[in-house]
């Protein structure tokens, strides 16, 4: 299968077999309404007993052009990012343009205890983080034993 | 893209880092690049989203040049992560320095999660219009 790769080490191998995999299973249970892998921005999701945290990796942006919406359950962020090319050069070379370019729109689809009045949002770094908080009854009660 | 030059690969999730440097080989990113070059300079833009200033190490070295960050975002103590695609916290990547670049002005900037590093080239590399004397 990789005659290409034969003869690199072993842990090498290790580490592109454990990347086919991930690729495959994905690691974590996703969400059916989730996109493939590779989508611009990256997120990356986690919840804590009072909220559930949203991180968003989506450099260079203007915060204020930046679209979070939540509706029925669903957090949308949209925007738009710009080409740095500078224009108008007739000799320009280009070597590399792997940087994402356009308008992007990610959806996550909160689970049922989020509640949608109690978000905050900031930009900071190239990261936007958003917390939502939960409803008071999902989140986690001592029981007494009597 | 038929004006794209093949000099830097990318190996998505995996980095392009100094043989032997096996640690942060198996933990890092390769951040996405955009490289322009006209005949002055060469503008490297990365995007490195998560990375404050104080975490970035750009470096010149034995003729390659080292992009290496870490990302700090600030999250709650108690968080338990529950589906990612950026599985960091480093970023890493380098690139071969033609002789031609002048690695002592290189010019970096960091702003809103994306570098930008201006390298220009050496006066005696840029090129020059030879005046033709009419006799």
């Amino acid at each position: 299968m990789s005659d290409l790769y034969f003869g690199a080490d072993l842990f090498s191998e290790f580490e592109r077999l454990q990347k086919q995999m991930t690729g495959l299973l994905g690691g974590f249970p996703s969400s059916i309404r989730s996109g493939r892998l590779g989508a611009f921005p990256q997120v990356n999701v986690g919840s804590t007993d009072e909220s559930i945290e949203i991180i968003v990796f989506a450099p260079g942006i203007n915060p204020a052009e930046l679209d979070v919406t939540i509706d029925k359950g669903l957090l949308s962020i949209s925007g738009e990012r710009k080409s740095l090319r500078p224009d108008g050069q007739g000799d320009l070379r280009t070597y590399a343009q792997e940087r994402f370019v356009g308008s992007f729109k990610r959806t996550i689809e909160l689970p049922q205890n989020a509640d949608p009045d109690k978000v905050q949002a900031r930009y900071v770094d190239g990261c936007l983080s958003i917390s939502v908080g939960k409803h008071e009854s999902s989140k986690p009660r001592a029981i007494t034993v009597q | 893209m038929s004006d794209t030059t093949q000099i830097a690969e990318r190996n998505q999730g995996a980095a392009t880092q100094r043989p032997g440097d096996r640690a942060a080989r198996q933990t890092s990113i390769s951040p996405a690049v955009d490289i322009f070059e006209d005949s002055q300079r060469i503008v490297l833009w990365a995007d490195l989203p998560g990375v404050r200033k104080d975490q970035l190490d750009v470096r010149v070295q034995d003729g390659y040049l080292y992009i290496e960050a870490e990302i700090t975002v600030p999250t709650p103590a108690s968080l338990r992560l529950q589906y990612s695609e950026i599985r960091g916290p480093y970023y890493a990547r380098a690139f071969s320095l033609s002789s031609d670049f002048d690695a002592s002005k290189i010019d970096a900037n960091l702003q809103d999660g994306i570098l930008k590093l201006t390298i220009p080239r050496r006066v005696e590399a840029q090129p020059r219009r030879i005046e033709i004397k009419v006799a």
